[in-house]
């Protein structure tokens, strides 16, 4: 048995240590925003955030995560509401998530959830980043370039300006 | 007057039939009308002996509910470009004079639940014309309803956003059918499982665009919120009761055959099987980790028997133009093709060589299907296609049964951008066959590998183009041949490996016009003034097909704007070099040779809209060495669709690296009839910059056996970082009349602009992409 802290919760699961989280989370914890890519840390589909930092789930083994707390995109929400104090409300998205939604972001969608995750992240540690600071982001900080074949980049770098404008701003009205 | 359902006599209009329905309840105790399909009667008998289906479901198009909502319902599916939740429902609420809020749901892509079948491409240019008819016979239907319920004439009533007036009376579409059960049957024609589906006929009076207000608002994709919360079910997040994961072991080459699987060793993996049939070879467990880690180690210890039947991508242009018999398919001439172009005497002639190599797909998530194979037969598969009827032909025909065995349902996926608009995708027909051997459900997810080697890909070709300019520099004859591989191969891949039938490959004797191994010319001809023109397709087998024992080889599929991507590249490319032959700016040079006003306008607009330099290229600093970067601009255009477009790229270039920076793009659409103009911009963004990905990183290695492109490191595309400043102009000619089309078009102008640019910049001609470093020098030290 090891345990997982997954979107706040501590979840008991089955598997063996070595295997990929992102195969924990799908198949025995049912949380499905994290997409299977390329399982080679190539595309970001997977991002989950572990604490802060944004990991590959197709590459991390969860005995090497235990405990740690581990956000999806279907924490962001949560992980909004804690940090603005606000009580929980199943309509709220986070605002990266509501933005995606008013920007009209995503083209097929399959890699924004790892987009999300990675916006997120810079924009916690970075809230008013300028395009080489997104572009940055999502090419070369992590292990891999975040890839969209769509190539919906225009769209996601208006996104980007604009949630940070909002959440500048004191967050989504 | 209320009608009610046994006193209302048949009403026909534009040939279509408006009954009541003796059997109650289809629609629930409200009533209501279900507009429905005349079929013919064969395929009457066909879908009503639809195994699964409720005959009365899969022959509807639109349901109007007595609370005043309607379902929509198609069999196109959506792959990231939303046309079916935003466009379609603008279409259908126009005809009908409704609000696109009253239309609440769309039904798509199931076999057992939507009406039309055929291909999702050319979604608004072609296709959505059969919801437009559905929706303008429906009210038709319901203003003669209408009519008679005011005691009015039918040409005293009206409708408007979604209020029926006549006689001083007023009534909603809900009000007029409910407590009635209605059926509207309308006149098709087509075949369901056929290539193109059925398709609506006869002659509905359609409103007048010039009155439209619902078609050209920025309507905002609803399927969008349901896929950023989580709340979407995607197909690789579709799990069936039971079902066991499998990962495929593909032959070591596209010509291996199995000699001896490797061994599975089941104290290390305790629950998995191995699975063969024929060449086909899987791993099979209930849990999806150890059928990867399985797979994997059987994979290592498996035996095929060596092929080589390939050229090799380092001598693919070489092969193709000395080593193919360009005359075992007959040639094709286009209809532009006019006067004598061979028979010409220039001032000066521009003659080269241009070359495409094969691309990839390259969905971001590799292809994933599942399959539950009753042991009755019944079959039921759940993927990501672009025709699902197709795919249900493509599966009846490989397992020998009748289509009424076979349910496809579909679940948003990757975006494969024509992969799948013959049906399969990858992995469907291995579920398929793996859940029948197996007697339970499978879920076959292919991994990165599989989806870069053992997918088809967008066909290379070649083109020797030759164009004489008079000493005025105007062109005097214009004659391009064509050359590459047939654009489609709908076969499934595991079908192939297991030996069971498919469809035909593509040959010239294939009577179907997608799958014939002819090449036609695609690209439509915009410079009209030429008074010389001639442009010849050629063709050949697909590369390794006959020599491989699986008959397979380089399988190729259309991509976005097929085959002419591949034929508008050599010609925009060429006719910027003749300008520059010319001492002409490139982008007026091809205003002198149009006479075609939207050509004419959308380029005019390109000039303004890019801040273009009006000169003659090269750039005045062209160099083509040394480390300082150099700059230039290119232009190119495309007719596709009834659609103008045209790009401007502008570009850096470090000649001794040979990296190739774009700096910034300008792309100008007159598409038609704007049907959604948010979506349309998001199309275009993304379009274009996927253009610019293929134009700077993308080509198929392959070796002598196998394909070589196995990841994203072997097969990169554009990342942010190469993203260049973007600008997309919609600019509509006034009066069109036929919907526009998006991310298709935006798709194919990068290439040509950029190689262009690159001239210009550089003072060396590019004629293949992509634009990468170890081309580029070869390019400038040419």
């Amino acid at each position: 048995m090891t345990t997982l802290n997954v979107n706040g919760k501590q979840r008991e699961v089955t598997a063996s240590d070595d295997t990929p989280l992102l195969y924990v989370l799908r198949n025995e914890l049912d949380v499905m925003t994290p997409k299977f890519g390329c399982g080679l840390a190539q595309c970001g589909a997977c991002s989950v955030l572990l604490g802060d930092e944004e990991i590959r789930a197709c590459v991390t083994p969860i005995g090497s995560i235990e405990g740690k707390a581990i956000t999806t995109v279907d924490g962001l929400p949560a992980r909004w509401a804690k940090s603005q104090s606000l009580a929980p409300d199943p309509a709220r998205l986070h605002p990266v998530q509501q933005d995606w939604v008013d920007e009209q972001v995503p083209q097929c969608g399959i890699c924004q959830f790892g987009m999300m995750i990675k916006v997120t992240e810079l924009l916690e540690a970075n809230p008013r980043p300028d395009d080489a600071a997104i572009k940055a982001a999502l090419t070369s900080s992590g292990p891999s370039p975040h890839l969209c074949r769509c190539a919906s980049y225009a769209a996601i770098m208006e996104g980007v300006h604009r949630v940070a404008t909002i959440i500048a701003e004191g967050g989504p009205k | 007057m209320s009608v009610a359902p046994g006193q209302m006599q048949d009403l026909i209009i534009h040939g279509a039939r408006l009954t009541s329905v003796s059997r109650r309840g289809f629609l629930g105790a409200g009533g209501g009308l279900i507009v429905a399909m005349g079929l013919a009667p064969g395929l009457a008998r066909a879908t009503a002996n639809g195994a699964s289906l409720d005959p009365a479901l899969p022959a509807s198009w639109i349901e109007i509910h007595a609370d005043g909502s309607f379902r929509i319902r198609t069999g196109k599916c959506d792959f990231g470009q939303s046309s079916i939740y935003t466009a379609y429902r603008q279409i259908v609420a126009e005809e009908l004079s409704v609000p696109v809020e009253a239309i609440t749901s769309v039904v798509s892509g199931d076999t057992d639940s939507t009406p039309d079948g055929g291909g999702t491409f050319g979604l608004l240019r072609y296709a959505s014309n059969n919801m437009r008819k559905a929706a303008a016979y429906t009210r038709e239907a319901v203003l003669e309803l209408a009519a008679q319920r005011f005691g009015v004439p039918c040409s005293a009533v009206t409708v408007s956003n979604g209020v029926i007036s006549g006689g001083g009376k007023q009534a909603r579409y809900g009000d007029i059918v409910a407590g009635q059960d209605l059926r509207l049957t309308i006149p098709v024609s087509g075949e369901l499982t056929g290539f193109a589906g059925l398709m609506v006929t006869g002659d509905p009076q359609l409103k007048n665009p010039a009155h439209y207000t619902v078609v050209g608002q920025p309507v905002t994709n609803p399927s969008i919120r349901l896929k950023v919360a989580g709340e979407t079910l995607w197909v690789g997040d579709v799990k069936l009761s039971g079902m066991l994961h499998a990962r495929v072991i593909h032959p070591a080459t596209l010509g291996s055959t199995l000699i001896a699987p490797g061994r599975l060793d089941s104290g290390q993996f305790p629950g998995a099987r191995l699975v063969r049939i024929g060449n086909l070879l899987a791993v099979v467990s209930p849990d999806e980790w150890q059928a990867v880690s399985a797979a994997q180690a059987v994979a290592a210890d498996t035996k095929w028997s060596e092929w080589k039947g390939l050229p090799g991508s380092d001598k693919l242009l070489d092969h193709l133009q000395h080593k193919v018999d360009w005359t075992a398919v007959p040639a094709t001439k286009s209809s532009a093709s006019k006067g004598d172009a061979a028979g010409q005497t220039s001032a000066k002639t521009h003659a080269a060589t241009y070359f495409m190599p094969y691309l990839k797909h390259a969905p971001i998530g590799p292809t994933v299907s599942l399959a539950d194979v009753k042991p009755d037969g019944a079959v039921t598969v759940h993927t990501h296609s672009q025709n699902p009827q197709y795919l249900r032909m493509a599966i009846a025909k490989m397992l020998g049964t009748g289509l009424e065995s076979v349910v496809i349902r579909t679940y948003p996926g990757p975006g494969h951008f024509g992969r799948s608009n013959g049906g399969n995708a990858g992995s469907e027909d291995e579920a398929v066959l793996l859940s029948r051997q197996l007697g339970m459900p499978v879920r076959v997810q292919w991994m990165r590998a599989d989806d870069m080697l053992w997918s088809t890909q967008s066909s290379t070709a070649f083109a020797d183009i030759r164009i004489g300019l008079n000493a005025a520099g105007r062109i005097t004859s214009y004659a391009a041949t064509h050359s590459g591989p047939p654009m489609q191969d709908d076969r499934p891949i595991g079908a192939l490996l297991a030996g069971l039938p498919t469809i035909a490959a593509p040959s010239a004797a294939n009577p179907s016009p997608i799958h014939t191994a002819k090449i036609n010319i695609a690209d439509r001809w915009v410079y009209s003034t030429i008074a010389h023109v001639s442009e010849i397709g050629r063709g050949t087998i697909q590369l390794g097909q006959a020599e491989s024992p699986l008959a397979v080889g380089l399988r190729d599929h259309s991509m976005r704007t097929p085959i002419q991507f591949q034929q508008n590249f050599p010609r925009e490319v060429a006719i910027s070099e003749a300008a520059a032959l010319a001492g002409k700016d490139a982008i007026q040079f091809r205003i002198d040779h149009s006479d075609d006003p939207r050509v004419k306008a959308v380029l005019e607009r390109l000039r303004l809209e890019a801040d273009w330099d009006t000169r003659a290229s090269p750039a005045s600093k062209a160099r083509a060495s040394g480390d300082q970067t150099v700059r230039g601009r290119g232009v190119s255009v495309m007719l596709r669709d009834n659609g103008y477009w045209a790009c401007a790229a502008h570009i850096a270039v470090v000649p001794a690296s040979g990296e190739v920076k774009v700096e910034r793009i300008t792309l100008v659409a007159d598409p038609g009839i704007v049907v959604n103009p948010l979506q349309l911009r998001r199309q275009m963004q993304a379009g274009c910059l996927m253009g610019v990905s293929q134009t700077l990183f993308e080509e198929v290695s392959f070796d002598a056996g196998a394909v070589t492109s196995a990841d994203w490191q072997s097969y990169p595309i554009l990342t942010m970082a190469d993203m260049p400043e973007l600008k997309v102009v919609i600019a509509p000619c006034a009066g069109a009349e036929v919907y526009g089309q998006g991310s298709e078009s935006a798709n194919a102008l990068a290439a040509p602009a950029i190689a262009a640019a690159f001239q210009d910049a550089t003072g060396k001609p590019a004629r293949r992409i992509p634009l990468r470093p170890d081309y580029v020098k070869a390019m400038l030290s040419a």
